[in-house]
């Protein structure tokens, strides 16, 4: 278990190592340096030339890469070009909007998924599970921009009850029921797609389980109904989709970048379209790198929580979680 | 379709396919049927997948040949008639806020977001059965560092990065194409490499082997072609979400620009003029979901049309029928 712990994180270290070098190098061959847009065309030749090199821009590119990395690891983003902002300081609040945002939507799915995808599971083919296998169809093949837009016309323009946008309402920082006032219109959005998967994973896996012989010989013992799916099939159930968790963490970060948008939330993923468009290359590298952590972090917690909710898999052997 | 499905589940169905018109009366044995064929028939009998070929076909027909169904310019701006009602003075889902036809303009759109549906799914269909094919043959450091490199591209998230690419290289028709292409190839590497790992063992593959074919031919001439069921349903539910990102990144004003439109496109400037003319944001979003939802038909149709054990539970009833009029037909 530590031999593979160490050995995953290795490897997830040489990934991090990896993306960032390509984000790097993809900055760096995009046309037109940043300056290009800071001094379109007031400065001349030699000014921008003094401000690359103040910046640090003539340097050989592995030397302002190592330079880079070598501030990362004291926590240091770096700085936007325009206003020579810490990047942190501009980031992390959106970080935490975005898990506001996120978090409520993912927990909330959950707790519709899992029991209406069981309740499928023991009434296939019936027509609550035709109603979640028509959202599932919905959520899969629906634009969710789209979505959000018909909401906004419907709920906030025709009917008035929820705002367009925004987190917050003007002078009502910190208000709770303002926030969840606004939090209703792109959470429903971002539920939709959610419950597209979950539903459809949770229900698979608990016809898997329910198929299984150990249920049939709960039945056989005499069990409740109520006793076999709760406490012999639910347990097994609930395995894969813990690893479907734990793979989709990273979502929550970066996931709502669409909707973000739509609702105009000050969250990550409206901070990168920002940037993008304004070329702040320390943004945009310190957001994908925060981004690929939390895959990375998602993807090792997806496999050492699969370990310890079945204790049949034995990480790090042949045939194991780890093949 | 593929070798590959000789399994015994398979051939066995196939013959109970094949041995149906026996218990007819007439007892008249069938030719052989194949097993494409046995896929065609399972995927014609699916009434979404159906509804789903009939809908594709027809917007492929209405914007592939648009300039016969309507005989207005998607970018000709006409302040005179701007904002007209559906229906009025020929326009038939009326104009926009600067009296561009809303319904010529969604099938010029249209041609866009299907175009780079398709182009998209097949590029990275194309690279990653090159990749997984390239991994799954040779093994070994080959196989090792082409998967890591299937981590990397994991692990960054896909639309930040089309994302970032895209503004920093500028957004094009085609730079989208390559862009989305390059990010959605993973799970066909995934995938074909697994097959490739299986199949690379098969007495086939060493005969070919042994006589001195190369490893270019086997990998095309034997490999690949037994794989393909899967990478064909791969590929077609890629067309769907190749639609969704494009139309998400011309939403957000990184995919096509104008004056060429696109459904996302169309559906950014909805979202300005929504006080206003609330009706232009319904029909693009409409035709997207349309789309998408018949791609997946399809793809979920072609994936129950190739799985053998679907089969298996759709023969079991017909198979009670063929049994009680045998039984009846008292042979």
């Amino acid at each position: 278990m530590t031999e593979y712990l160490i050995r995953r994180i290795l490897q997830s270290v040489l990934v991090l190592f990896l993306v960032s070098v390509i984000s790097f190098a993809l900055m760096h061959a995009a046309p037109g340096g940043p300056l290009m847009v800071l001094l379109p065309k007031s400065g001349t030749q030699a000014a921008i030339l003094q401000q690359e090199k103040n910046m640090g821009l003539l340097d050989p590119l592995p030397i302002q890469y190592l330079h880079w990395l070598g501030q990362l690891l004291h926590g240091n983003l770096g700085y936007t070009y325009k206003n020579h902002v810490p990047v942190g300081q501009i980031l992390w609040p959106t970080v935490g909007n975005s898990l506001i945002l996120m978090g409520v939507s993912w927990i909330l799915s959950l707790l519709i998924a899992i029991p209406w995808g069981i309740y499928n599971s023991t009434r296939a083919y019936g027509l609550s599970d035709n109603i979640s296998a028509a959202i599932g169809y919905l959520g899969f093949a629906m634009p969710a921009f789209w979505f959000g837009i018909l909401l906004q016309e419907m709920f906030s323009l025709n009917l008035n009850w929820f705002p367009l946008s925004d987190m917050h309402s003007m002078n009502k920082q910190g208000d709770i029921g303002d926030l969840i006032w606004h939090l209703v219109l792109p959470v429903t959005v971002l539920v939709l797609g959610f419950l597209a998967s979950y539903l459809k994973y949770s229900r698979a896996s608990m016809l898997e389980v329910l198929h299984m012989d150990f249920v049939r010989t709960a039945r056989a013992k005499g069990a409740s109904e109520k006793r076999v799916i709760y406490r012999h099939a639910l347990r097994n159930a609930l395995i894969p989709i813990i690893t479907v968790l734990g793979l989709d963490l990273p979502i929550l970060v970066s996931g709502a970048v669409i909707t973000e948008n739509v609702f105009n939330w000050p969250g990550m993923g409206r901070l990168f379209v920002e940037m993008a468009f304004a070329r702040e290359y320390a943004v945009l590298m310190a957001i994908s790198l925060v981004s690929t952590v939390f895959v990375v972090i998602g993807n090792l917690v997806a496999d050492i929580l699969y370990a310890v909710v079945d204790p049949r898999v034995q990480l790090g052997k042949k045939g194991g979680a780890a093949a | 379709m593929s070798q590959l499905n000789t399994t015994p589940e398979e051939s066995q169905m196939a013959q109970v396919e094949s041995t149906k018109p026996d218990f007819s009366a007439e007892g008249v044995a069938a030719p052989p049927t194949s097993l494409t064929r046995v896929a065609m028939r399972k995927f014609f009998r699916n009434p979404f997948a159906v509804v789903g070929l009939i809908v594709l076909l027809f917007f492929i027909v209405l914007c592939g040949f648009a300039p016969l169904f309507t005989h207005y310019n998607p970018a000709t701006i006409d302040m005179l008639h701007a904002s007209l009602p559906p229906g009025t003075d020929g326009h038939l889902l009326g104009t926009d806020e600067i009296g561009r036809d809303v319904f010529t303009r969604l099938l010029y759109g249209g041609r866009v977001s299907l175009i780079v549906g398709f182009c998209v799914a097949f590029c990275s269909v194309v690279v990653g059965t090159l990749v997984g094919a390239i991994a799954g043959y040779f093994g070994g450091w080959v196989d090792m560092i082409l998967m890591r490199l299937v981590d990397v591209m994991n692990s960054i998230p896909s639309l930040l990065l089309n994302i970032m690419v895209l503004a920093l290289f500028g957004s094009g028709f085609w730079l989208m194409i390559a862009v989305l292409s390059l990010t959605s190839w993973q799970y066909v590497a995934r995938l074909v490499r697994g097959t490739f790992l299986q199949l690379r063992e098969m007495q086939y593959v060493q005969a070919a082997r042994a006589i001195g074919v190369s490893n270019w031919s086997i990998i095309t001439r034997h490999l690949i072609r037994n794989s393909t069921a899967p990478i064909i349903v791969n590929a077609t539910l890629q067309v769907g979400t190749a639609i969704l990102v494009e139309s998400a990144l011309s939403y957000l004003g990184l995919g096509v620009q104008p004056p060429q439109t696109s459904w996302g496109l169309m559906l950014n400037n909805a979202q300005e003029f929504m006080l206003t003319n609330p009706m232009e944001a319904i029909y693009p979003g409409l035709c997207i979901l349309l789309v998408v939802l018949a791609v997946n038909f399809i793809g979920d149709g072609l994936r129950d049309a190739i799985d053998p054990r679907t089969k298996l539970k759709i023969s079991r009833r017909r198979l009670q029928k063929w049994r009680n009029r045998f039984s009846k037909s008292g042979i």
